[in-house]
């Protein structure tokens, strides 16, 4: 019986079970995803071709979750000065990427490289079968950086051929 | 002081429940032998004339049940008689005691389907229903902790088995499973167009307004849906299994965003 609840309360709804009874306390989400879904923040969008702008676009194809993870970056200091995101997933997932959006805010961009999943997923205290949602948001500030440089430097290489497009 | 009489009295008052709560079936049969007094015969029981054409059409093997095969060598723990040469012996054709579970019979042989992506939907319900009329715990109440026990996890199996093979995408996932390919739960993908395509989708849902709009991008992802389980047919069909796990994680996220306007509509 007791396993069949425990089974039961396992895949969790994403309302938040602050009627559940101190009993069944064992399998709820902590406190600050909670608290990450209700009052989200930076949810957003920013302009995909504005050349300050860095975009991750990663997914989970085993549990169907799509992050979209935006950062925009003072060119002349290198340093992240906004972030956004949008998640389609759980509600650790959603936790995860408005975690980190926080956390790369005011950083450098070598600085935010170095941010782990595990210090997500230990900040979050979230469970072992959701530390795939935290390593998704990882991967998606890795790619927002990337996406990032690759725009610089195509944009760099575009302003160094014009001069001799005009000239010629 | 233990009473003679009063253990007399108590034995045959709990043979006599035993009994009436068993059903009429397993009830004292002259020529079978009853259940209760199975466990101390060591002979063979004198068989009818149907038991007797079933143990002679099978091949001989020894009593010792093998636990690893779902075949003919299974036998049942309560009456000695073989199980079936094909199909999963889950309940004894003879005596009706239901088995312990064999791990290594799989769903499509539970309901004796061919181990394929496409099976008849229709049947499967029919199928489940007639397994939980002879494996269902509230069939065993008055039954030994033994067959209580292989009945909950029986019945539990048969219930995962029907729910795997009903979902289209859950049948394909198990099918790659049963041919070991694993596919990576943690895997994080990077594919700008896939991902462009989902996030697009739904952001659609997420920003539709009415129950038209709603049913429209329903129709929709339903039809990519039929066309990636198609492709996951096809695939699965030449073992390209590298192409067949990709049809399922397209499957999936059109799984989810069809699960979203759900529960908008």
């Amino acid at each position: 019986m007791l396993r069949l609840v425990g089974k039961r309360l396992l895949p969790q709804t994403l309302a938040p079970q602050s009627t559940a009874s101190p009993a069944l306390a064992a399998r709820r989400y902590h406190e600050r995803v909670v608290d990450h879904y209700n009052n989200p923040r930076n949810v957003g969008s920013f302009d995909k071709d504005d050349p300050t702008v860095g975009t991750g676009l990663v997914g989970a194809p085993a549990c169907g979750d799509v992050m979209k993870l935006q950062i925009k970056v003072d060119e002349q200091s290198g340093k992240i000065v906004d972030a956004c995101f949008k998640t389609f997933g759980c509600g650790s997932a959603i936790a995860s990427s408005s975690v980190a959006t926080e956390w790369v805010k005011g950083k450098q961009m070598e600085e935010v490289l170095s941010i782990k999943n595990t210090e997500i997923a230990k900040h979050l205290s979230l469970p072992p079968v959701k530390l795939h949602c935290s390593m998704l948001a990882e991967d998606a500030i890795k790619a927002a950086v990337k996406d990032y440089e690759l725009k610089k430097a195509k944009n760099g290489s575009s302003e160094a051929s014009s001069p001799k497009v005009a000239e010629a | 002081m233990w009473n003679p009489r009063k253990h007399l009295l108590l034995s045959s008052l709990s043979l006599l429940r035993h009994i009436s709560s068993t059903p009429p079936l397993l009830r004292l049969h002259p020529l079978k032998p009853s259940p209760l007094l199975s466990p101390s015969i060591s002979f063979l029981p004198p068989v009818d004339s149907q038991l007797r054409s079933n143990l002679l059409n099978l091949p001989l093997c020894g009593f010792p049940r093998n636990l690893s095969s779902s075949n003919s060598c299974s036998s049942c723990w309560n009456c000695g008689a073989v199980g079936p040469t094909s199909g999963a012996f889950l309940a004894c054709g003879s005596c009706g005691a239901v088995q312990p579970v064999d791990a290594s019979v799989d769903y499509f042989q539970i309901f004796g389907m061919e181990k394929m992506y496409e099976i008849e939907e229709g049947n499967l319900e029919g199928i489940y229903k007639d397994w939980q009329k002879k494996l269902h715990p509230d069939l065993v109440h008055s039954k030994s902790e033994k067959e209580k026990s292989f009945s909950a996890e029986q019945s539990a199996r048969v219930i995962d088995a029907y729910r795997t093979l009903k979902d289209p995408l859950s049948r394909a996932l198990y099918l790659l499973k049963l041919e070991r390919i694993h596919v990576d739960e943690e895997n994080t993908i990077s594919e700008p167009d896939l991902l462009m395509e989902m996030m697009e989708m739904r952001e659609a849902v997420e920003e539709a307004k009415d129950a038209q709009s709603l049913n429209e991008i329903q129709s929709k992802v339903k039809k990519k849906l039929e066309a990636w389980s198609n492709s996951f047919k096809e695939a699965f069909s030449k073992q390209d299994f590298d192409s067949a796990v990709n049809c399922t994680e397209r499957m999936k996220y059109y799984v989810r965003a069809l699960e979203e306007i759900t529960k908008k509509l």
